[in-house]
């Protein structure tokens, strides 16, 4: 029961009024910006990032994780209210949530998808404390060339789970490691991709990359899309809480839809996005009137809510206990850790339990707090969506600059940011995914790193790479995540 | 989230067709090969193997070079497929948007040149409130101007004051 005792330990540092202040700070900021139109968890951690780099180690991380999950709550009270979800884990909500509104159930709906989102944070949080440690000593185990397997594995996953074009996530992937290999090699010495340009030698800072992609990017996509026009947005309601005929409906849906978003989360590449999609094909499925699915079945938003909760919970294990995280949201928090000095992994459960566990209870508190703040102050909260884009969107831009400053206090990431701010819009009307490259960016060195560690270790000889059966195993995954799709598909026309 | 019917966008350059991917599948292309030339002419590593700090990056390129083939080829059998008049419906047009964001990129750059010249209040009164007329049009210069302002001191004791992050000061001025 050393997790128990540690949790409790982390329960000490969470419980500081100081660090319960943080946490619901970043809650009610997460929500905010999770509500916004096209501001997701990643952009929200990634903008309110800088807000953090004078706090200590631990508040910073607490405060980060209650922007992170606060962006989850959030997320759906667009998706329902105005049918425009903050990012694509939300988008489920909108299926049966905004015909709810419509049928001037709002309420209802709002109260449900805290609720359950409420469960499945808490649910999956407990999960986490009792799998985390043994998932890191088993990682104590990982070699360079076990580690350098884990990264292709996890980047090929996340690359070929991407939605549409799966070449295309591959060339995302490619180009972020790219990226990752501008500056001086810390190896040899040998200046890399620099062209003589000063700035370029420490390399490009993985946090300007997601400011640019996820901010910036998103201000320019919003250039199209503005003219769309505005939907008016429902601001008087009633009291919101279910009925107990409601929450029979739903207290199944969201105990299956639970463990299966926890389970998704965990696997590196299938984020909130895909656990909350499939948490509602399978209620759906599952449940005997599913043509109400789609109408506004109380169910149908409760399950994806449930599962989009415990997967962004879920996708904190890759990231904390092996240093690779499985979803745009969670490199953006490993960006976070990498910030104030901690390097995501094994030994960082050794060396800083305090941390660790203390951000673990925040997250039971930060859960508490949110389910708060987004049922009975939900009426006032969401008057924040009626903030047109055309103010919403040039306060982003400030945001993201003043971020990028407060990171190096220099001015030449400026055009770092723009650049990239450039290539994050070019990429998404070509329809290349940003996640992979986001992730790619953040691990690609660490990744290098093991491989030439390996490579040293072996005197050149590649064979270390198939030597050990962990690395087999990995290579398997690798193959299977890449050609999976391809089998699905060929399953599919079996079927048919 | 790219939908379907973004999937097919269309360049429309001098009457040809050309479809996003096969694009895509140029540039990438371009940029692999770039990338790999440079890969190979990076300077040997000082000590130990000469060869190793070229390794990963001149993978990185090869990979790339093939993804920009798999991408075309992909491309190349869909066309033959499919007949195109679905590629007729969406056209992607290069109007006020583009524009739009070429406004914003200089806007960025002058406010790149003020930052520390003009200090962080002065010089993101500017961005911000440029910003707020490209958004909202000229007829709103007052409220925009307002909010830039506000956001601009907002965000100045928030970090400086409050957070104590470093933000360059306007010379001559208390702030």
């Amino acid at each position: 029961m050393e997790s128990f005792e540690l949790l409790l330990h982390g329960f000490t540092v969470a419980l500081q009024p100081m660090n319960i202040m943080w946490v619901t700070v970043g809650g009610i900021l997460g929500t905010i910006i999770g509500m916004l139109p096209g501001l997701g968890p990643a952009t929200g951690v990634a903008v309110l990032l800088p807000l953090t780099f004078t706090m200590g180690p631990v508040a910073a991380l607490i405060t980060m994780g209650g922007v992170y999950y606060g962006a989850m709550y959030g997320g759906s009270r667009a998706s329902i209210l105005i049918n425009t979800p903050g990012d694509g884990a939300a988008v489920a909500a909108t299926f049966d949530g905004y015909p709810m509104t419509l049928k001037g159930k709002a309420e209802s709906a709002l109260a449900i998808s805290a609720i359950a989102s409420f469960i499945g944070g808490v649910f999956a949080t407990i999960i986490m404390v009792f799998v985390s440690m043994p998932v890191a000593r088993f990682a104590v185990k990982f070699g360079p060339a076990e580690y350098f397997m884990l990264f292709v594995f996890a980047l090929a996953a996340t690359a070929s789970m991407t939605k549409g074009n799966r070449i295309k996530g591959f060339i995302s992937m490619t180009l972020g490691l790219m990226i990752a290999t501008i500056g001086i090699d810390a190896q040899s010495g040998v200046k890399r991709f620099t062209f003589n340009i000063l700035e370029l030698q420490s390399g490009i800072d993985f946090l300007v990359v997601i400011i640019a992609v996820y901010a910036l990017g998103e201000v320019f996509k919003s250039f199209k899309n503005i003219a769309e026009g505005k939907k008016t947005i429902q601001t008087g309601f009633g009291k919101i809480w279910i009925s107990m005929e409601e929450w029979k409906r739903c207290f199944w849906p969201i105990l299956r839809s639970s463990p299966l978003g926890f389970f998704i989360g965990a696997l590196p590449g299938a984020g909130g996005t895909m656990a909350s999609l499939m948490a509602y094909n399978n209620e759906k499925q599952m449940s005997k009137t599913p043509e109400e699915f789609g109408e506004g079945a109380i169910e149908g938003v409760a399950a994806p809510e449930a599962a989009n909760n415990a997967a962004s919970v879920g996708a904190m294990i890759p990231m904390l206990t092996l240093g690779i995280p499985g979803s745009g949201t969670t490199a953006v928090m490993m960006g976070a850790l990498l910030m104030l000095g901690l390097q995501p992994g094994p030994l960082l459960f050794q060396q800083q339990p305090t941390i660790i566990w203390g951000l673990i209870a925040s997250m039971f508190i930060g859960n508490i707090i949110l389910a708060v703040l987004n049922i009975p102050f939900a009426g006032i909260i969401v008057r924040v969506l009626a903030v047109p884009p055309r103010i919403l969107y040039p306060i982003v831009l400030g945001l993201a600059f003043v971020g990028t400053f407060a990171i190096s206090s220099s001015v030449m990431d400026f055009n770092l940011l723009i650049i990239f701010g450039i290539i994050g819009f070019v990429m998404s009307i070509t329809n290349i995914p940003a996640t992979p490259m986001i992730l790619a960016v953040i691990v690609g060195s660490n990744m290098e790193q093991s491989f030439r560690r390996a490579y040293k270790i072996s005197d050149a000889d590649l064979s270390i790479f198939i030597a050990s059966p962990i690395c087999i195993v990995l290579i398997a995954l690798t193959i299977i995540s890449i050609l999976f799709p391809i089998i699905k598909n060929i399953f599919e026309k079996i079927k048919k | 989230m790219p939908g379907p019917e973004q999937a097919r966008q269309i360049f429309i350059i001098r009457g040809e067709k050309l479809s996003v991917s096969l694009i895509t599948g140029l540039i990438t292309f371009i940029t692999g090969t770039t990338y790999t030339l440079i890969a190979m002419n990076l300077p040997a590593a000082p000590l130990g193997r000469a060869n190793e700090p070229k390794i990963f990056p001149v993978s990185l390129g090869i990979l790339m070079i093939i993804l920009s083939f798999l991408l075309i080829a992909q491309e190349m059998k869909k066309r033959a497929s499919k007949d195109n008049t679905e590629y007729e419906k969406a056209v992607f047009k290069i109007d006020n948007h583009i524009k739009s964001i070429i406004l914003t990129v200089l806007n960025a750059a002058i406010y790149s040149f003020l930052f520390v010249r003009a200090g962080y209040v002065i010089s993101t009164f500017i961005f911000v409130g440029l910003e707020l007329l490209l958004f909202s049009g000229i007829k709103k210069w007052k409220s925009s101007a307002l909010i830039a302002i506000i956001f601009s001191l907002a965000i100045y004791i928030l970090f400086y004051k409050l957070l104590g992050v470093y933000l360059p000061m306007t010379p001559y001025i208390w702030i």
